[in-house]
């Protein structure tokens, strides 16, 4: 009872607009006060605190985002759309995919689905609109690609669910590939079919020589390999996550000096937006985790767990639910806000119905991706209503309609295909 | 990605919070080259923990001091102004207490470890500093709370 009145409680203070890791660390403190006495419940907050900052494994987090605002200054988000336009930009809709494209590219090295939206958003928006492109498909493209950053490693979300649920940040890395490619797949196939169907909303450019494509393409082969040697590194075992954030920053610095892009000032504002990001990240985690001690104390998981087993449904039917709830909460809740209040109570249904957590992960970071472009939260059609506030938000909507059907049926693969998420750790280990 | 306001890139903090950073991250590159190389670095695990503390103590400050903490604004942006300011000013009041609670819990523990002399296992690092580090940090954090739940600042 006392764990359904917290996540009520907390859902109201989430509400009225207290800070995410504010409202989960105070619901937690306060349940574990009545719970367990206030000594304890002090005590227990505080040895939270000062794990959470001297944890090691959470050095990942800041050492990514730094990688990330590097690359950033080095104008990778660029420089990937261009290299993308370059080859396909000539096609009809092939703006759309280069968009789509650099998203995936930008993505893996932003590791943030609303920065992915906003910085691809104001290079490629801009660009379709200029060819005569539709403002709904180009704005549905952007706000959809921009998702890719949530999901295509190394992923700010799937650190933090790494951290919050014990997993492996390395397995859940790996695991993402395979489904972040697909993403990127089904997004490029939306965009050929709806261009098929319509094709006045995007009109063919200019074909680019050769020497022009090979320039583009060269352009993105020091980031790509960044990117690839992060990922690989992590993944075939010369480095933990949190050495390999490590390297990738090193690498970034290095890159942004070879680009003549490394100043004072440069180097400044990456690490300021780095802390920002950081301490905002920070304090999420630990009312987080404060929150999830007080729910293993409610014994919450372990009732509806029960509840769910007792129903004698089949396993596949309990993740449709969940999949159902998820989705949602994704409408009212804001992506993080999703994965911190749920990881407590879904992650030990999911594995006693026999899931690994890994796929967990993965199904979890995909469904709180489909929040970010469904009304009323999301947040990335807000983003491209900001960047170009002459589109209507319905206009930005009826755009991204086409990429949240192919985000459903990707959805519905993940679950009925779990070795989509499984087989690369698998086979990697 | 909005650029941050000139004066977080000056500062106490802003100067700890990057030393903090740079330093995990020439500690671990140092590490991984070390171990491939066979000339291992003893303790890498232990320095980068240390230096991680004073980067994320700083980071939460200067994020809460930059209003950047994550919010779903889904109620409050339909309020009216005054509702807003209302509403703002108890969550910063909530965070405030949240914090406190925090503080105490850590200077309880401080207290009670204080004689313990912990320290880590291979470079002997002591663990009393980052202990008082992580309390009078979280202290801070109540402190610029409750002052913005009085005095709404520019955050806003």
């Amino acid at each position: 009872m006392i764990g359904l009145i917290g996540v009520c409680a907390l859902l109201v203070l989430l509400s009225v607009g207290v800070p995410i890791g504010v409202a989960m660390g105070l619901v937690g403190l306060v349940g574990m006060c009545v719970l367990l006495g206030i000594e304890p419940a002090l005590i227990k907050s505080g040895v939270v605190l000062f794990e959470s900052v001297s944890r090691y494994e959470l050095g990942v987090l800041p050492l990514f985002l730094l990688m990330a605002h590097l690359c950033f200054a080095a104008g990778a988000s660029r420089d990937f759309f261009a290299a993308a336009a370059s080859v396909v930009g000539h096609r009809r809709g092939g703006l759309a995919l280069a968009t789509i494209a650099g998203c995936a590219g930008f993505g893996a090295v932003s590791g943030s689905s609303l920065a992915t939206a906003a910085t691809m958003g104001l290079i490629g928006l801009p660009e379709m609109r200029k060819r005569g492109y539709s403002t709904a498909l180009a704005s549905g493209a952007v706000a959809a690609g921009g998702t890719l950053g949530s999901l295509t490693p190394p992923s700010g979300a799937l650190i933090v669910f790494g951290i919050i649920a014990e997993q492996s940040i390395g397995k859940l890395f790996t695991a993402a590939i395979i489904p972040a490619l697909t993403q990127t797949l089904f997004y490029m196939a939306t965009i050929v079919i709806v261009c098929r169907l319509r094709p006045s909303i995007a009109p063919p450019s200019a074909r680019m020589s050769w020497a022009e494509r090979r320039a583009a393409i060269f352009r993105v082969l020091d980031l790509a390999a960044l990117v690839i040697c992060v990922l690989t590194g992590i993944a075939v075992g010369w480095f933990t996550p949190t050495e390999a954030a490590s390297v990738g920053s090193l690498l970034a610095l290095v890159l942004c000096a070879i680009r003549k892009r490394l100043s004072w000032r440069s180097l400044g504002e990456a690490l300021a937006q780095t802390l920002k990001t950081t301490g905002m990240l920070y304090l999420v985690i630990i009312g987080a985790l404060i929150f999830a001690v007080f729910m293993s104390f409610t014994g919450l998981a372990e009732q509806v767990s029960g509840l769910v087993q007792g129903m004698h449904g089949s396993p596949m039917m309990a993740i449709v639910v969940i999949t159902v709830l998820l989705l949602l909460l994704g409408s009212v809740l804001d992506g993080l806000a999703l994965m911190l209040l749920t990881t407590p109570i879904l992650l030990p249904i999911v594995t006693n119905l026999g899931f690994s957590p890994i796929w967990f992960g993965i199904f979890l970071v995909r469904t709180m991706e489909i929040g970010f472009i469904h009304p009323p939260i999301g947040i990335n059609l807000y983003v491209i209503q900001s960047i170009a506030p002459d589109i209507p938000l319905s206009r930005v909507f009826k755009g991204v309609l086409p990429f949240l059907a192919a985000d459903f049926v990707h959805l519905a693969l993940i679950i009925a295909v779990p070795a989509l998420t499984l087989a690369l750790p698998a086979w990697l280990s | 990605m909005d650029p941050v306001k000139p004066q977080m890139r000056r500062g106490v903090l802003f100067y700890v919070g990057a030393a903090g950073l740079l330093m995990v991250m020439v500690i671990e590159v140092v590490s991984v080259v070390g171990r491939h190389a066979r000339i291992p670095l003893v303790g890498a695990l232990e320095m980068a923990q240390a230096a991680i503390v004073p980067a994320a103590c700083a980071s939460m400050i200067l994020a809460s001091l930059a209003g950047a903490h994550a919010v779903v604004h889904l109620v409050t942006e339909r309020l009216p102004p005054r509702m807003r300011a209302w509403m703002s000013r108890f969550s910063a009041l909530l965070a405030g207490l949240f914090f406190a609670g925090l503080s105490t819990g850590a200077v309880w523990l401080t207290a009670e470890f204080w004689n313990s002399f912990e320290e880590s296992d291979l470079l002997h690092i002591p663990f009393r500093p980052l202990r008082v580090l992580v309390a009078l940090s979280a202290g801070a954090l109540s402190l610029i709370f409750f002052y913005r739940s009085v005095r709404p600042g520019d955050h806003q």
